[in-house]
Parts: structure tokens; C-alpha cells; sequence
């Protein structure tokens, strides 16, 4: 099971994903300061896809088509980029939004460009026992099946929140850095974790099927 | 009859108590060792019919750990044959009228006690319902909150504590003005208060339908033998993977019983009692009818029996 194939047409590299599972990324959140103060109100106004409504958010809200990303830039030339699917995308798309805002004639720069969220999901394609997960791993999880049908599981290293649920599948949310893919390792450190316990009802499914 | 030390026959005595006049005294010399001794039980004079101004009864509540200095109070009161002079009157008005540092916790013991009393729970759960409100509040960080959220929270995990969990549907019928999703978010920020005072997560175990199969039965009506066949079977339809909210499970294995029996419940009924929707009834009922077999008893009802059943 350890080597199946899982995503994609190339089979699973165990040695960066020994679980055989990996996360796929859906939504990338970044930050960039362009460093000078901008005139929400002739953005909008020049700007094509540009939405600004003073009354309801204090900032303007821009779109490009390629990556799709939507990014809320503030007055004092802060700029938060939404919607990617890769970091690198999120970068590019950053650098895009720059790129608009210098053509509108405002000296934008591109400093401190910060991922500060990865949200990823995978499927570990078995049934799990939230209950059993809940109950060996108390410090950890949060789980209310009266207010949320999933299992909250805050990880401490990495500082990751996974929400785990029945059906196998699995959402990371909150990795933050890349430099080591915390979204993989944090499936790789849950795995190990959870497979033993969850296991059991994988079996069981299977046997109630013959 | 205690061992106390006599200061006149310079040893251990036997010592005999007299109530009647609160003496404490030696059995061998019959030296009076402590007189006018405080007694600390409840008055036992009742004092129905009485009314009026004055009062007899010689005690307050009891005395409350939780407040500041033990709920004691020295009040003011109003002279009798309505107001003789402007001051003796203003006083009793003007000392209310001064801070009182739990004036907020009396507000809110007060409150948690009238949940607690329309969902009939006992006062251990009142009580701690009570203690876990003041540790919140001791971190000064819960300005701002809903009061009525965080209250029907605290009386929520004061329950599940006790191992008698209620639903939070059922806490939200008596906190006033409390949604479900406000409650829910107040207990998780009570948990993680708690969690940081204590420096260890608080004890709170997963919900199970078992755990509210009795009160539900009861509030229907149903019969100890039907009660008990619903109690079995849910314990057995933990084993199988229905992906339902335990509550949910339970109304459905409810309603599942009362068709097998005599006295069938409309689906209505079984959904006023558990606070579940109907059509959550309905399609947790379309989830256990492949397992039915295996979940209801056998000595409850037969093969043909559930065949009878209406399939979903």
C-alpha cells in the first residue's frame, strides 16, 4: 500500500512523501508592502477589475485572470494576494498586481514578500475513527460532532491545523514557511500517527464488504 | 464525646458537647472548657406565612467560596413607618448604591441557576457551572463577550463534565438570545481559557448517543422494555461506520423502535423530543436500515418484524 500510485501519472517519491500521500495545494495567502502610500480612489477608477467601496471595506479589491487571484490593497501600500495554487504562482501574481499599480503611476516596490497561509487537502482513502483519534491524542484534537462534523487537530510542530474527517479526507490549513513543505510533513507526522488506529477500520470496512 | 486536653485535670478527658447550651465540657471535673459555641447549620425554623418586615429567620444563604468574601453583607435597612427622617432613609439607598465587587458573578450565578433550574439539573452541575464561570472571569480577557453565550457554555461543559451531557440544542432552549454557533464558540474559547490556567487540557470525553437514549425516551413516553431495546441497540450501532451526529443516530434508532413496537410515534414527535430535524431523522434512518439486522435486539423484534419496516 505504502507504494501505490496515488496523484498524478508518476508514482508517489517515498522519499520526500513516505506516506504515500500528498497534500494537494488550494489556496495560498500572501503579503507584500509596495512602500508608498496609494490613492485608493484613482486605482479604482483607472483600474480595470478593480471594486472599491469605502463604506463597506476600506480597500480596493483587484483581480487578474492568470494566476486567478484576487488581492485587497490597502492605502498605505499594503497588499494581501488570495487565491493561488502555488507559492511561485502567488509570487508571480503579487508581482503582477505591483506591476499594475507602478503602471498607474504610483512608485511601487516589491518589499517583504510573505507566504502567511498554505492551505492544502488530501484523501488518506479510509474511513477514520474521530472518536478513537480524539481520545488517544485528547491534548490535541478538538472534537464536537454537535458543532462540526470534523475532528480539529492542532499539530505543534509544525504548527498546523488539520480538520480530519470521517470520510478520510483531510484539509492542513495554517503553513506558514515553505521551506520544508510543512504541508507534507505535517500528513507525514499525522500518518504514522493516526494509520495504526485507523487502520483497524479500514480492515473492518473491507470485511463487511465480502 | 471527643478526647480533649483539660486544663484542670492536666490530661486527655473525654469531652461531652451540650447543645442546648453550646458548652464544651470535661466528663471527669466538669470544667465548662468552651461556651457559646457558633452553630454552623441551616436554621430549622421555617417561616412560610410570615411576611412583611419583620423577618425571623436569624440566617442567611450559605456561605459561597466563590464570591469575594463568602456572600457576607451588612445592609442598611429601611426604618419602619415609612421614612422618619431624610437621612436614615437616603443611607440604606446610597450604601446599595457602592461598588460591590461580585455585583457581576451574583448577576451571573443567578442566571446559570435559572438555566439550570428549566433544564432540572442538579446543583452539583449548578455548582459547577458556577466555579468554571469565575475561573473565566478570573482572566480578565472575557470583556466584550456575549454574557448569555458564555453562561450557557459554562453550564454546557459543567454538564458533559458530570458525564450528563446535554445537547447544545437543549441548552439553547433555556440560555435566552443564545444561538447555537455562539455557544459553541464560547466553549471553545472556555476550554482554551481553562487550558491556559491550568497548564493542562480540561477532561471532556466525546459525546455518544447512549448517553442521551434515556432522556429522550423518557420525555416520548416509552415503555422500560422499548427503552431498554433502544439503549441495545445503539450501543451496537457504534461498531458499524454511519457518518451521523450521535444525537442524530439516536433520534433514528428512537423512531426505528417505536415502529417496531406497538405504541408508534409519528416521526414529529420523535423530532420535537431529540431536537433533531425531521429529515435528519429520516436520512440517518436510510443510513442504519442496511444494518438494522445486526443493531436491533433479537429478543425485541423478529426478522419479519423488520421487514415490515417501510424501507427508506
Amino acid at each position: 500500500m505504502a507504494d501505490q500510485e496515488l496523484e498524478g501519472s508518476e508514482p508517489v517519491d517515498l522519499t520526500k512523501h513516505a506516506s504515500g500521500i500528498v497534500p494537494t495545494l488550494q489556496n495560498i495567502v500572501s503579503t507584500v508592502n509596495l512602500d508608498c502610500k496609494l490613492d485608493l480612489k484613482a486605482i479604482a477608477l483607472q483600474a480595470r477589475n478593480a471594486e472599491y467601496n469605502p463604506k463597506r471595506f476600506a480597500a480596493v479589491i483587484m483581480r487578474i485572470r492568470e494566476p486567478k487571484t484576487t488581492t485587497l490593497i490597502f492605502a498605505s501600500g499594503k497588499m494581501v494576494c488570495t487565491g493561488a495554487k502555488t507559492e511561485y504562482s502567488s509570487k508571480m501574481a503579487a508581482r503582477k498586481y505591483a506591476r499594475i499599480i507602478q503602471k498607474l503611476g504610483f512608485p511601487a516596490k516589491f518589499k517583504d514578500f510573505k507566504i502567511q497561509n498554505i492551505v492544502g487537502s488530501c484523501d488518506v482513502k479510509f474511513p477514520i475513527r474521530l472518536e478513537g483519534l480524539a481520545y488517544h491524542h485528547s491534548a490535541f484534537s478538538s472534537y464536537e460532532p454537535e458543532i462540526f462534523p470534523g475532528l480539529i487537530y492542532r499539530m505543534k510542530v509544525p504548527k498546523i491545523v488539520l480538520l480530519i474527517f470521517v470520510s478520510g479526507k483531510i484539509v492542513i490549513t495554517g503553513a506558514k514557511g515553505h521551506g520544508f513543505d510543512p504541508c507534507e510533513t505535517s500528513s507525514l507526522v499525522f500518518y504514522p500517527l493516526g494509520v495504526a488506529k485507523l487502520a483497524e477500520n479500514f480492515v473492518l470496512e473491507q470485511r463487511l464488504s465480502q | 464525646m471527643s478526647d480533649v486536653f483539660c486544663s484542670d485535670c492536666k490530661r486527655h478527658t473525654e469531652v461531652v458537647f451540650d447543645h442546648s447550651a453550646g458548652d464544651t465540657v470535661c466528663s471527669e471535673c466538669g470544667l465548662v472548657l468552651e461556651s457559646h459555641s457558633i452553630d454552623e447549620t441551616s436554621e430549622w425554623r421555617t417561616f412560610a406565612n410570615e411576611s412583611g418586615d419583620n423577618d425571623p429567620v436569624r440566617v442567611g444563604g450559605p456561605t459561597n467560596p466563590l464570591l469575594a468574601d463568602g456572600g457576607l453583607t451588612t445592609v442598611i435597612a429601611k426604618p419602619n413607618g415609612s421614612s422618619g427622617d431624610f437621612l436614615s432613609s437616603s443611607l440604606g439607598r446610597w450604601q446599595n448604591r457602592g461598588s460591590n465587587p461580585d455585583r457581576g458573578l451574583i448577576v451571573a450565578f443567578k442566571t446559570i441557576a435559572t438555566m439550570a433550574d428549566r433544564l432540572g439539573l442538579v446543583a452539583t452541575i449548578k455548582d459547577r457551572a458556577n466555579e468554571i464561570f469565575k475561573r473565566v472571569e478570573d482572566q480578565k480577557s472575557s470583556r466584550g463577550r456575549n454574557q448569555d453565550a458564555l453562561l450557557a457554555a459554562c453550564l454546557y461543559i459543567a454538564c458533559r463534565q458530570e458525564d450528563k451531557p446535554r445537547t447544545v440544542k437543549e441548552i439553547c432552549s433555556v440560555a435566552n438570545g443564545a444561538t447555537k454557533k455562539e455557544i459553541g464558540r464560547a466553549k471553545e474559547y472556555i476550554v482554551k481559557q481553562l487550558g491556559l490556567e491550568t497548564g493542562q487540557s480540561v477532561e471532556m470525553g466525546t459525546i455518544h448517543a447512549g448517553d442521551f437514549m434515556r432522556r429522550f425516551c423518557s420525555n416520548l413516553g416509552m415503555t422500560n422494555q422499548t427503552v431498554k431495546a433502544a439503549q441495545e441497540s445503539v450501543k451496537k450501532s457504534e461498531e458499524f461506520d454511519i457518518r451521523r451526529s450521535p444525537i442524530s443516530i439516536a433520534a433514528a434508532v428512537i423512531y426505528i423502535i417505536t415502529q417496531l413496537s406497538d405504541d408508534k410515534k409519528p416521526l414529529r414527535d420523535v423530532s420535537v423530543a431529540t431536537g433533531v430535524a425531521e429529515g435528519t431523522i429520516r436520512n440517518s434512518y436510510k443510513d442504519l436500515y442496511p444494518h438494522l439486522p445486526k443493531i436491533i435486539p433479537t429478543w425485541y423484534a423478529k426478522e419479519e418484524d423488520l421487514k415490515n419496516l417501510q424501507s427508506p
